[in-house]
């Protein structure tokens, strides 16, 4: 793809564990286009966070190793980058904000401290430059008086306007593509909508390309362009986000926008849980990895684990099973 | 800064209060114990006791006594003549001795957090290294070993071994060179303890990983964003570290000759010298009180959350 600012191919992250060696993610590939938003969506422990980790070159090794792949940005791979690299293009060219505001800030350092620390680095500004640059970045999330809050600290903040000023010191560089680890998770509904809004509106005036991680799919299909769902460190569909809604192609994507409540659900109708569990990533069983929770399992399921094949235009499916003609079944999980 | 001035007025009111508690009870169990600092395997025949004890004023009623004393101490900072050191006040022994142990105890405490800090880092930074293992095992000798042993070791090696500092005395650097690292290294071993698990706690927090993802280089991240969360432990220690070192001065002060308070301490206990005594147990409450007021102003200064009342 031409339009494609990042591309990650058939990344394989993996921690060692008392237990055993976690393949935490396993084969991951993606691209981000120039300016769009794409969804990353998936339990705790679907691997998510670690791909994103990973291309930021974040992740701590040891216990962490990245088994292989690649990270295409600018013609360079990330995932071969030596620290000093690495360091000019994190929070210059991609940046990240994290899911609790409240402990993603540096809580013995006012704001306008580690807001300008990034600018004065990256964009080699001075003090009263990087000042006035972080005060002009509060006023564009929309903290008001932005030249008295910049010598406040985080503390003196609620956890909405944290989160602001985290949105706010990671585009204060312009980077290319911000990665939004369930930026929303941990604030109040109203905040959250406050925050989205934020992000899309940002991303239509700069053009900013946004990986949104997030586990919530009523985020996904308010502001995203395209979707990747991933069960236990794969990829297992990725689609436009419309379609993605409207004729769900691989089981557990099903499972997902079935578990969501509906306003329009009968009075006292039972949620549709997804049975059972995610898989011990440690002891990954043969076959498909969600065979044992999958109401459309057939036995080709058990020996055969399904690849990422494409099901429609620009869409993919890691399925072995038809799911539209499919006949559905109980799921006995075993404990 | 109003805050900081109330509070210190604050805490000096606390401390007067808290000498004055110190006072009445230190006069209390001196006098509680039978006899007197004049009686001895030796009598002195009455006429000279009674002699004596009409010149320390120690034939008044107690209740007097413990006024009079507490009334020269507010009035005149006057804590009296020492009833054993002839011809000397309380006042000129804290004179003498007290620079020799405030200048010690100093020495000891820097060396402590330069050393305890910097290894305490560096064990944290490379963790699992044999340079990791090194220091902390170091750093548990350090702290099981008593500094009286140390000294002697540290005699024997530094002072007949390589002969590079002086066995005792007191007046220059190098004379204070040895005690001062003696008494400093149990300190330093703790305080690198607790750098290392306060540095290996705040690595972990999501806050270091902002940092990391800003694009710092890891020199800034660990000397900006997480020593100073892993001080705080440390700098609460420093109160006790106080403590530490000055009875620790006591049993170094012996061992290295020097003209400290220390040997004073020891004495005026022994020997029932109610003024001095009571003049080295104000003094010591004085520094500890201090201490603890500075450790909690730099507290607050390092981590905002925390205010001063």
């Amino acid at each position: 793809m031409s339009d494609s600012i990042l591309s990650v191919d058939d990344l394989r992250v993996s921690f060692k564990t008392d237990d055993g060696i976690v393949r935490a993610v396993r084969g991951v590939s993606f691209d981000v286009r120039r300016g769009e938003t794409i969804g990353l969506v998936g339990e705790s422990g679907s691997g998510k966070s670690v791909t994103n980790l990973a291309v930021m070159g974040l992740i701590p090794k040891p216990p962490g190793t990245i088994d292989g792949g690649s990270a295409m940005y600018d013609g360079r791979d990330l995932l071969s980058m030596g620290d000093r690299e690495l360091q000019s293009v994190r929070g210059k060219k991609i940046a990240m904000i994290f899911q609790d505001p409240m402990t993603a800030l540096n809580p013995l350092m006012t704001v306008e401290q580690q807001m300008t620390e990034v600018t004065r680095m990256h964009m080699g500004l001075n003090k009263k430059e990087a000042r006035l640059r972080a005060a002009e970045m509060l006023e564009m999330v929309g903290i008001s008086s932005p030249a008295k809050r910049l010598r406040d600290y985080p503390h003196q903040f609620s956890g909405g306007m944290r989160q602001r000023v985290m949105i706010a010191m990671a585009l204060s560089c312009e980077p290319d593509i911000l990665i939004a680890d369930e930026p929303t998770t941990a604030l109040d509904v109203t905040i959250q909508a406050q925050i989205l809004d934020l992000l899309a509106d940002l991303q239509k005036r700069r053009g900013t390309s946004i990986i949104l991680i997030t586990h919530d799919l009523g985020v996904v299909a308010g502001v995203c362009h395209r979707v990747m769902v991933m069960y236990a460190g794969r990829v297992v569909e990725k689609s436009d986000v419309h379609p993605l809604f409207e004729s769900p192609q691989h089981p557990y994507t099903i499972g997902l926008l079935e578990s969501l409540p509906r306003i329009d659900q009968s009075k006292g109708g039972e949620l549709q849980a997804i049975p059972g569990q995610p898989p011990d990533l440690a002891h990954i069983p043969d076959g498909c990895s969600f065979r044992p929770r999958c109401p459309f399992s057939i036995d080709k399921c058990v020996q055969q684990d399904p690849l990422l094949t494409e099901v429609g235009p620009d869409r993919l499916a890691a399925c072995l099973v038809d799911v539209e003609t499919a006949e559905r079944k109980a799921v006995e999980v075993e404990s | 800064m109003r805050d900081l001035l109330s509070y210190l007025t604050q805490r000096f009111f606390w401390m007067l209060l808290t000498l004055w508690v110190v006072y009445t009870f230190s006069f209390i169990l001196m006098r509680s114990v039978p006899g007197n600092p004049f009686s001895s395997e030796r009598n002195v025949p009455p006429a000279i006791e009674r002699q004596l004890e009409a010149r320390y004023n120690l034939d008044a009623p107690p209740l007097t006594q413990y006024i009079d004393y507490l009334v020269g101490i507010v009035t005149r900072f006057d804590l009296g003549w020492c009833i054993r050191l002839e011809d000397y006040s309380v006042n000129q022994v804290l004179a003498e001795g007290l620079p020799v142990s405030a200048s010690l105890a100093i020495f000891a405490m820097v060396f402590a957090i330069i050393l305890g800090v910097s290894t305490g880092v560096v064990s944290a930074v490379y963790r699992g290294t044999y340079a990791d293992i090194g220091m902390r095992t170091a750093a548990v000798l350090g702290i099981a070993i008593p500094n009286f042993v140390l000294a002697g070791l540290a005699i024997l090696l530094f002072v007949f071994g390589i002969k590079i500092f002086p066995a005792g005395g007191w007046g220059t650097l190098r004379q204070v060179a040895l005690p001062a690292l003696c008494l400093g290294a149990p300190i330093a071993a703790y305080i690198a303890r607790l750098t290392r698990t306060g540095m290996l706690e705040v690595l972990t927090k999501d806050h270091v990983r902002t940092a990391f993802a800003k694009g710092l280089p890891k020199r800034t991240v660990i000397m900006k964003h997480v020593l100073p969360g892993a001080m705080l432990p440390v700098v609460s220690y420093l109160g006790p570290a106080t403590a530490r070192v000055l009875t620790g001065s006591l049993v170094l002060e012996q061992i290295f000759a020097l003209p400290g308070l220390g040997s004073h301490f020891i004495h005026a206990a022994l020997q029932r010298d109610y003024t001095l005594a009571t003049g080295m147990v104000l003094t010591y409450t004085v520094i500890l009180f201090v201490m603890n007021t500075l450790v909690d102003i730099s507290y607050s200064i390092i981590d905002p959350r925390v205010k001063l009342q």
